[in-house]
């Protein structure tokens, strides 16, 4: 599996608002909590299992109606779409993180078997199996003898 | 160690990480990946009209697993991120998550209703709502003449 996202993002006209366009806002403003305008990759664990691979990312604060997981042409895309917070805020007095959208894609080896992907989302980590196909899988060759 | 302390405006580091955190905002890619190394959770603070809000990106626990407690205008989080059961340490191909005990202590910028507290999880993000106490009522102290 490699990675796609060493470039830039590509503009997603489709899905987000025009504020978002895969650069941060412009420097100097800091981004208020309620405005989420900046795109962050998740961060990612990705293991091996014996059945194939097994992909964690951390997607804090989105949901399952905000999140979008699609594979084309052996490319898998993650998006996670923010909502926005009604807080009425006088005052931010400390702040660590800042709130975007997530997004991150890869491209998936030959070996994956793209009907048999599996996501689910649970409290803001999404998990993605995504299994070896049979023909993968090492097989044992008989050896006849004479 | 607190990471906010009232009244104490003046904080160089904290000022040239803001500096540094705009820097690399315009080179976007490298905004997520150089920052990732820091605290886990990461918090922030607001103050609304009737409270203050603490919210910390805490996704992958069990609600019932984070402990939140609030003594002497401090309040600690703490809990354990665990790894799924079936990885084994040798089978990681990326790793980026944080995984392990964490602990955050905060202070709080002023006297909050402890009583009325209130924290929830939701999508992976912790949200404590701390109430302003009302200001009690000022008492006279009445001074005496020394002899």
């Amino acid at each position: 599996m490699n990675e796609q996202d060493g470039q830039l993002i590509p503009r997603r006209s489709d899905l987000l608002p025009a504020t978002v366009s895969g650069t941060a806002s412009p420097a100097g403003t800091p981004s208020s909590p309620e405005q989420p305008q900046l795109l962050f990759h998740p961060q990612m664990d990705i293991y091996e299992t014996d059945d194939g691979l097994v992909l964690y990312a951390d997607l804090p604060g989105v949901t399952l109606d905000g999140l979008e997981l699609q594979v084309q042409d052996k490319k898998l895309t993650l998006f996670g779409r923010i909502r926005q917070t009604a807080d009425e805020i006088v005052q931010v007095l400390h702040q660590e993180y800042q709130i975007g959208h997530f997004f991150r894609s890869f491209i998936l080896s030959d070996d994956v078997d793209h009907d048999r992907i599996e996501a689910r989302l649970a409290n803001g980590v999404l998990r993605v199996s995504l299994p070896r196909a049979e023909r993968a899988k090492p097989r044992r060759i008989e050896v006849a003898g004479n | 160690m607190a990471i906010f302390r009232w009244g104490q405006s003046w904080d160089p580091f904290h000022d040239l990480e803001q500096e540094l955190d705009r820097l690399l905002q315009s080179v976007h890619q490298t905004f997520h990946m150089v920052r990732s190394a820091r605290n886990f959770p990461q918090c922030n603070i607001i103050e609304t009209p009737s409270a203050y809000i603490v919210t910390a990106q805490i996704p992958g626990v069990e609600a019932r697993s984070i402990e939140v407690t609030i003594s002497a205008g401090c309040l600690v989080l703490k809990g354990i991120r665990r790894p799924p059961e079936e990885s084994r340490e040798d089978s990681y191909r990326r790793r980026e998550r944080f995984h392990g005990a964490w602990h955050r202590k905060i202070s709080l910028p002023d006297r909050v209703d402890e009583d009325n507290m209130k924290a929830d999880y939701s999508a992976g993000i912790l949200r404590i709502t701390l109430p302003r106490a009302t200001p009690g009522r000022a008492r006279q102290i009445a001074v005496n003449e020394g002899p």
